[in-house]
């Protein structure tokens, strides 16, 4: 509409912003709080006499992290900024307007904690003596600017879910601080310091230099310092739940078994179970200082963890349902206002660039335009959450029937924005879609590579 | 919107603000950047010297160079954020434009980068490697990080140019040869900017020996050179007309670049530059050029704005006539709960089968294949779960698989607590005369079971219909439905109408279809 149509192939608009965001996540969260928390903690306990030991591990420990926070955890968050400009414009756009403030101040900040992790690593040998006190206060610094950080985009995301007032009122504080803010925000810590505890405990199970008898203190700390939080979790998380309405609140199993899982539920629960227990598996070997149990369980639970931070963004992204901006704007960027607007004058006769790259458009080529309008940020053809597995061996009529009810038949749905001749026109383009032997002649942008249709 | 427009939301802050702190974000990142792609490209050149003059075994002064990429790399992505959020806000229509037609390659910098910050750090951070090692990694890093400001420059060239739009639609999203000339010559001059500024970087903080200053200030020199070269012809590729502020900006920026290669070149002799003496210098240079960069940019973007902004206006106000509308569908639509049978039947189900299960809801009408009369439906869990999940090939109804376990037992048990779906059909209310179900059972055998199959599980016929009949063992209707069905047939399926037989051999039809049921238990 405001700009030309990308639709990501086969993984999907949603799928690629995901691999990117759930990266940032592990990183942002599990090293850059969790790790380097730790990685302070334990070289303030090697300048409490608590032996060089701690000193080594923390001096050791901060070189890989400062390469993945630095080299992967802030490009990937810099990422979903690129991938979503290029998929979402009028969505990521949009919100910016809204949120500048926090974004630009998070930008800030964002500043401050590399500079902050770059004079931490690179004064680690200089400042020693007297300065330690100071390099230890530096790395404290750190950890508050990376919550700093973590505070402003939560509001954020928070508001996509639980906008409170926006709606209504588009009142900024109201949005900012969401019902889902604190609660979010507090469980975000938990599962940063649980990856933390995690990731930390691997390294020293498995590096070769630490000593067994120290191997066997840090695991127990580590131990110790991963119960906290991980009791914190499932409170932090209900109050995340009992903040959301109910309303989203019941897309959150389909979300979780759409469609694999949803043949079979006791996969569900064994899959959570096994979660749960192995975390737990390690928190017992750990403080118990088994370092063979330890050695064991540590990287299945690892890989548990990381498989349920996904699972939880999935939920929370999944079950804003219709919305991506509520009251505003539906998930396929297209604004409440706009649906009704368009379901009277058209969605086609209107959009300044599909009239310039279809001048006088093919049946197909209109379908393609209305596809990737209304389905394409979710849907793809041919690829994840196809469109034709949606709808293989529906009749044309039956197509049409759903597409004009999809709001109400499905709760995370945004409505057909068009006129009814459109309505039926993507019904007709999706129903032969569903017909096996099809094959379209331009890919994701309607004329193939503009050189169809194009006088 | 028939017309280019903006986003209808109000930008957050004045246009001079994001304007000045644009600019001075951009000017940052941008330092950072050419200081980050001069480290990289000067810890190749070093590296291979070293191998070259076979002293890789001393004191590496490659690994230090290449020591400081952590850092540029760092501030470079940092600072690259605040500009990208103002350009995003400030210049919505241009920047996301030029980004959706470079769309798969803008997201592909996110791996570039990734990969070759890896690199370049895990070469600048081990201690030996083998030398063919690091000239593969070496060359990889470079080659991916080389790559990233030509998509940037392509980006930019894209939304400055917003009158070429159409003709670079026309040409499948891409430059004609006159933007691919004006693109290459300004990715030049981002490359030989990056080794001005990189070498300069290197030569005041990292560098000490003589021989390495002296080298470095050979490359400061001839990246100057470079730049005059690439930039006279850029200037003339230039599709923007310049104004008498933007020439000033401009030679001044020569001027500069002009006194910077005799100052270096007069330098050269004892490599000693001072760094308070380079550093107005450098900095002014800097300026000037990204002063004359701003302003032309500028021109485009201002000139877009004002053909975009009565359309956005309008637009605006046409959709704000449809703004209390709309939240009142937003209202009305959260406040609706899908966890319970009533709700889901209501939403889900009711507009093609009726509030009242009759198959007469609002959207029947436009169905070729009716839908069916749930009230009558006669069925057992497993069948009614199967149609629940799967839908009916060849007829609207939908997989409801995107409900979950819990959620489609709901509606089940709803629809059976409602209307009795998963009782027994029962039998005919009349009673027959045995002929009439001798008759009915040969019409089966020698009509129905071709499609229906003898035990009324599908016959041969069964495979190609769409939709398939269902299976009679396991889903019927009542009596009354059955007969309606049996003489009326079944809307655009191959079901068809017996209305020809008497009643009583249409009723023996009824019992002989109902027959088929397996009772429950069995």
């Amino acid at each position: 509409m405001h700009f030309p149509y990308f639709q990501f192939p086969w993984l999907g608009d949603p799928l690629i912003i995901a691999i990117d965001a759930v990266l940032h996540v592990y990183i942002s969260h599990g090293v850059a709080i969790g790790v380097l928390s730790l990685i302070v903690l334990a070289e303030w306990l090697g300048t409490r006499g608590g032996g060089e030991h701690w000193e080594r591990l923390a001096r050791s420990a901060i070189k890989p992290a400062v390469i993945v926070i630095t080299g992967v955890g802030a490009v990937t968050g810099v990422g979903i900024w690129f991938i979503t400009s290029a998929l979402v414009p009028v969505g990521i756009g949009s919100m910016l307007r809204v949120f500048f403030w926090p974004w630009f101040i998070e930008w800030v900040v964002f500043f401050a904690e590399v500079a902050v992790i770059l004079i931490y690593y690179f004064t680690w040998d200089s400042w020693t003596g007297a300065a330690k006190k100071w390099h230890v206060r530096l790395g404290v610094l750190y950890i508050f600017l990376a919550f700093a950080s973590a505070f402003l985009i939560t509001g954020i995301l928070g508001f996509m879910l639980t906008s409170d007032g926006w709606p209504r009122d588009r009142g900024f504080w109201g949005a900012f601080f969401n019902p889902t803010f604190l609660p979010q925000l507090f469980w975000r810590l938990a599962i940063g310091l649980v990856m933390g505890c995690l990731f930390l405990m691997a390294y020293v199970l498995f590096a070769r230099w630490p000593a067994p008898d120290f191997r066997r203190r840090a695991t127990r700390l580590l131990g110790k310092a991963l119960a906290l939080p991980l009791i914190a979790m499932p409170v932090f998380g209900l109050w995340w739940i009992e903040m959301v309405p109910m309303g989203f609140r019941t897309h959150a199993r389909p979300a979780l078994l759409i469609w694999t899982f949803s043949y079979s539920t006791p996969w569900f629960y064994i899959v959570h179970a096994l979660c749960g227990l192995l975390v737990l598996a390690v928190l017992v070997a750990a403080v118990r200082g088994s370092i063979v149990g330890s050695r064991i369980v540590v990287v299945p639970a690892i890989l548990m963890v990381l498989f349920f931070v996904a699972e939880y963004e999935r939920v929370r992204e999944f079950i804003r349902g219709p919305y991506l901006m509520p009251g505003y704007m539906y998930a396929n960027t297209l604004l409440l206002a706009e649906h009704d607007l368009y379901s009277r004058q058209g969605l086609a006769a209107r959009s300044w660039w599909y009239a310039r790259q279809a001048a006088q458009p093919t049946e197909e080529q209109e379908g393609q335009f209305l596809f990737a309008a209304n389905c394409g940020t979710c849907h793809t053809i041919g690829g994840k959450n196809d469109i034709r597995d949606r709808l293989r061996g529906r009749t044309e009529r039956g197509v049409y029937v759903l597409i004009g009810r999809t709001e109400q038949m499905i709760p995370w749905m945004p409505p057909f924005t068009g006129s009814e001749r459109e309505r039926a026109s993507l019904a007709r383009f999706i129903h032969r879609l569903t017909a096996d032997r099809y094959r379209l002649s331009g890919e994701y942008r309607y004329p193939a590579s503009g050189k169809e249709g194009v006088p | 919107m028939n017309a280019l427009t903006d986003l209808t939301l109000a930008p957050p802050i004045g246009e001079r603000v994001i304007h000045g702190l644009l600019f001075g974000t951009f000017t940052l990142h941008l330092l950072f950047v050419l200081m980050m792609l001069g480290t990289a490209i000067l810890g190749m050149w070093f590296f291979l010297h070293a191998w070259w003059g076979r002293r890789l075994g001393e004191l590496r002064f490659d690994k230090q160079v290449l020591r400081m990429f952590l850092v540029t790399k760092s501030l470079a992505v940092v600072l690259g954020v605040g500009p990208l959020l103002l350009i995003q806000v400030g210049f919505t229509v241009p920047f996301f434009t030029a980004v959706t037609f470079f769309a798969p390659l803008w997201m592909l910098i996110i791996a570039l980068l990734i990969a070759s910050f890896l690199s370049f750090d895990s070469l600048a951070h081990r201690v030996e490697t083998h030398p063919y090692v690091h000239l593969a990694v070496g060359t990889f890093a470079l080659g991916t990080l080389l790559i990233v400001p030509g998509f940037f420059v392509a980006v930019l060239v894209t939304a400055e140019n917003s009158d070429k739009w159409l003709d670079m639609l026309h040409l499948g999203f891409n430059f004609d040869w006159r933007l691919s000339v004006h693109w290459l010559l300004r990715y030049l001059h981002v490359l030989g900017a990056a080794v001005v500024f990189g070498a300069a970087f290197h030569y005041f903080f990292i560098a000490d020996a003589r021989d390495r200053k002296s080298s470095l200030m050979k490359w400061i020199l001839g990246g100057l050179l470079f730049q005059v070269l690439v930039g006279f012809a850029l200037y003339f590729s230039l599709l923007i007309p310049m104004t008498l502020t933007i020439y000033l900006y401009l030679i001044a920026g020569v001027a500069l670049a002009l006194a910077a290669i005799v100052w270096v070149a007069v330098r050269l002799r004892s490599a000693a530059m001072s760094f308070y003496g380079v550093l107005p210098l450098g900095v002014a240079l800097l300026t000037a050029m990204l002063l004359t960069r701003q302003a032309l940019q500028d021109r485009a973007f201002y000139s877009l704005r004002a053909r975009t902004q009565p359309n956005t206006d309008r637009y605006r106000a046409e959709l704000a006539g449809y703004r209390g509308d709309s939240l009142r569908r937003y209202e009305r639509h959260t406040a609706i709960t899908y966890d319970n049978g009533p709700t889901i039947y209501r939403y889900s189900c009711s507009f093609c089968h009726g509030a009242d299960g009759k198959g007469d809801g609002p959207d029947a009408a436009q169905l070729h294949v009716p839908p069916e009369r749930v009230s009558a439906v006669r069925t057992t869990p497993a069948y009614l779960r199967h149609i629940l999940m799967n839908g009916v090939d060849g007829s609207a109804m939908p997989r409801f698989g995107y409900y979950d376990p819990a959620q489609r037992e709901r509606i089940a048990a709803y629809l059976d607590d409602r209307w009795s779906v998963l009782a027994s059909p029962g039998g005919p209310p009349v009673i027959l005369p045995e002929s009439a179900v001798r008759q009915a059972e040969t019409i089966w055998g020698g009509t129905c079971a071709q499609c229906h199959g003898a035990d009324g599980r599908g016959g041969p016929a069964a495979s190609r219909l769409m939709p398939p009949p269902p299976d009679l063992t396991r889903y019927s209707l009542t009596p009354d439905r059955t007969l309606e069905v049996v003489t009326h047939g079944y809307p655009a399926t191959a079901m068809p109408a017996f209305g020809s037989f008497s009643l009583a051999v249409r009723w023996g039809l009824v019992q002989v279809v109902l027959g088929k049921r397996i009772p429950a238990g069995k």
